[in-house]
């Protein structure tokens, strides 16, 4: 019978994978990045700072390649040129005559280039394409962990402070009459926005880390009314495209896993954005 | 207001581990005849701009309706904003409620003329009104008291049918009867307004004025103005002119409020 044949097919295309062990744990990856990515994600978008996430994503790539020319972790190499990142532009966009804009632009090319720089001296023994360009297939087991605390951590610290960060991103303004301290809240964001970006980078690498955070919350901003409703939609672009990207560069060779996520990720936005778009006009 | 929806349960679950810290000190001090009261008070728009005006001194009492008047640039703003707390005076001395302007004050609330919101944001009448009772909770509290007062005040600002409406959707005159509904959630005495009137349609000003006007309605008002039509509502005329202040108009104020 054709039908079941073809039923028995659908099985195997969804659940041969998951025998591989390096294949659950992708998945698992893709959860836990795609909580992180939606949460965080919203408050990106809604504050209009996918330029200064793509300044932190990219400077990951000094941080890691020093790290492993120095000897040490490339997680906390990672971590400390993101948030070096953070900080300098945060201390350039308050000279005067320079505007975050400009901030954000310098320190994203310097890092950028630094790590290029870094790149080509340690060329001679290693291949830096994964960090580049992710891969999400070669996530271990301590990869997973890491992952999966500092989602906790994402998660948590959102939580505890959502309705200051909601309050400080609609209108900063009243945050600060109430006394809410909306730099210091910015400043935990940034924070925040380095580990996750760190957390992510296995996944899509660190030229295309900064997808995850601006499409799915770019898509759920457009269907969600309240802000946890665009953050569940996130989840939902972020989950379903990632695996989708998964299972593709799983059944199609050729189609590199970081690139299949991001393009995954872009069919629910184009979506949402038609169905916004048909609905305005 | 809201059914709580069915994860927050088990999202606040750790959250009792948390105190909740205030985002200010409370002050106690009861309003007691004089609201506001500044001395040679001067101050500028930016930190290093020039002067907007200088040795300004008068006085507010309690439950007095005080309309600021003058020309484009003279000074209203800055002089709201220097009692909101959000600009340092360059010199004299001003207190409102009894202590120097600070910020993270429930009791005195600003409206600025232009308020910049982020938009477009997720975010629904009620919550944006909900935010007033932020003042009440602190630091990593969510929201757990306030409902009647946030349903009070959507009420008697002719909100009510719009609760659910997404804010980015609103009028001008809506959005600042939200704005106002949340300073009257807030619980603020002091109510510092920048031309509310400005983008009001009749309805939304006729439901505004009902609001800030009402006998029974506990309020301090120093609202900025352009309209010289209705001067006569208010008890106290501060005009400013040319950096200088004069007072007119002395106010009968609301007995009831001189306790």
């Amino acid at each position: 019978m054709p039908a079941r044949a073809t039923r028995i097919a659908m099985v195997d295309f969804f659940l041969e994978p998951l025998r591989e062990a390096f294949f659950q744990r992708a998945v698992l990856a893709i959860i836990f990045s795609g909580l992180t990515c939606a949460c965080l994600g919203a408050y990106v978008v809604l504050r209009r700072m996918a330029f200064i996430s793509t300044a932190l994503t990219h400077s990951i790539l000094p941080g890691v390649v020093g790290a492993i020319l120095l000897g040490i972790s490339p997680y906390g190499g990672a971590l400390a040129a993101a948030l070096f990142t953070a900080g300098g532009i945060a201390w350039l966009a308050t000279r005067r005559h320079t505007s975050e804009d400009s901030a954000i632009g310098v320190m994203l090319s310097v890092m950028f280039a630094a790590g290029i720089a870094l790149m080509s001296a340690a060329q001679a023994w290693r291949d830096f394409t994964s960090l580049l360009f992710g891969s999400i297939v070669s996530v271990g087991p301590t990869d997973l962990i890491v992952i999966g605390l500092t989602t906790v951590v994402i998660l948590f610290g959102l939580r505890l402070l959502h309705k200051e960060l909601e309050l400080a991103s609609f209108d900063e303004e009243y945050a600060q009459l109430l006394g809410a301290r909306p730099a210091l809240l910015r400043g935990i964001l940034l924070v925040l926005m380095a580990l996750g970006a760190v957390a992510c980078v296995r996944l899509v690498g660190a030229l295309l880390t900064t997808a995850l955070f601006v499409i799915p919350a770019a898509t759920g901003t457009l269907l969600g009314r309240t802000l946890p409703q665009v953050m569940g939609w996130a989840l939902l672009c972020a989950v379903g495209g990632g695996l989708s990207g998964l299972y593709l560069s799983y059944h199609v060779p050729g189609v590199p896993s970081g690139a299949g996520i991001v393009l995954c990720c872009a069919i629910p936005y184009l979506g949402a954005r038609l169905r916004a778009g048909s609905r305005e006009g | 207001m809201k059914a709580a929806p069915w994860w927050s349960t088990l999202s606040g679950a750790g959250f009792g581990l948390f105190p909740a810290i205030p985002y200010a000190a409370p002050d106690q001090v009861d309003c007691h005849g004089i609201a506001i009261v500044a001395e040679g008070l001067s101050a500028a728009a930016r930190p290093a701009g020039p002067v907007a005006f200088s040795e300004a001194s008068f006085a507010i009492p309690c439950g007095c309706r005080t309309a600021l008047i003058g020309p484009n640039g003279s000074g209203k703003s800055t002089l709201l904003r220097v009692l909101a707390g959000l600009i340092a005076p360059q010199s004299g001395k001003v207190q409102v409620l009894g202590a120097a302007p600070r910020l993270g004050r429930a009791r005195v609330a600003y409206l600025a003329q232009r308020p910049r919101l982020t938009d477009p944001f997720p975010l629904q009448v009620w919550r944006l009104v909900q935010m007033g009772t932020y003042a009440h909770h602190g630091w990593f509290e969510e929201c757990h008291h306030g409902d009647e007062a946030v349903e009070r005040a959507l009420r008697l600002l002719g909100l009510t049918d719009l609760a659910e409406r997404p804010v980015g959707t609103l009028s001008g005159g809506q959005l600042q009867r939200a704005l106002l509904a949340r300073a009257a959630v807030q619980g603020a005495e002091v109510l510092l307004l920048d031309e509310p009137f400005a983008a009001l349609d009749q309805e939304s000003r006729e439901i505004v004025e009902r609001f800030l006007f009402a006998a029974d309605a506990h309020f301090t008002v120093v609202m900025a103005t352009h309209d010289a039509t209705d001067l006569v509502r208010f008890d106290r005329i501060l005009a400013l002119r040319q950096g200088q202040l004069t007072t007119t108009h002395a106010c009968t104020g609301h007995p009831h409020r001189h306790g």
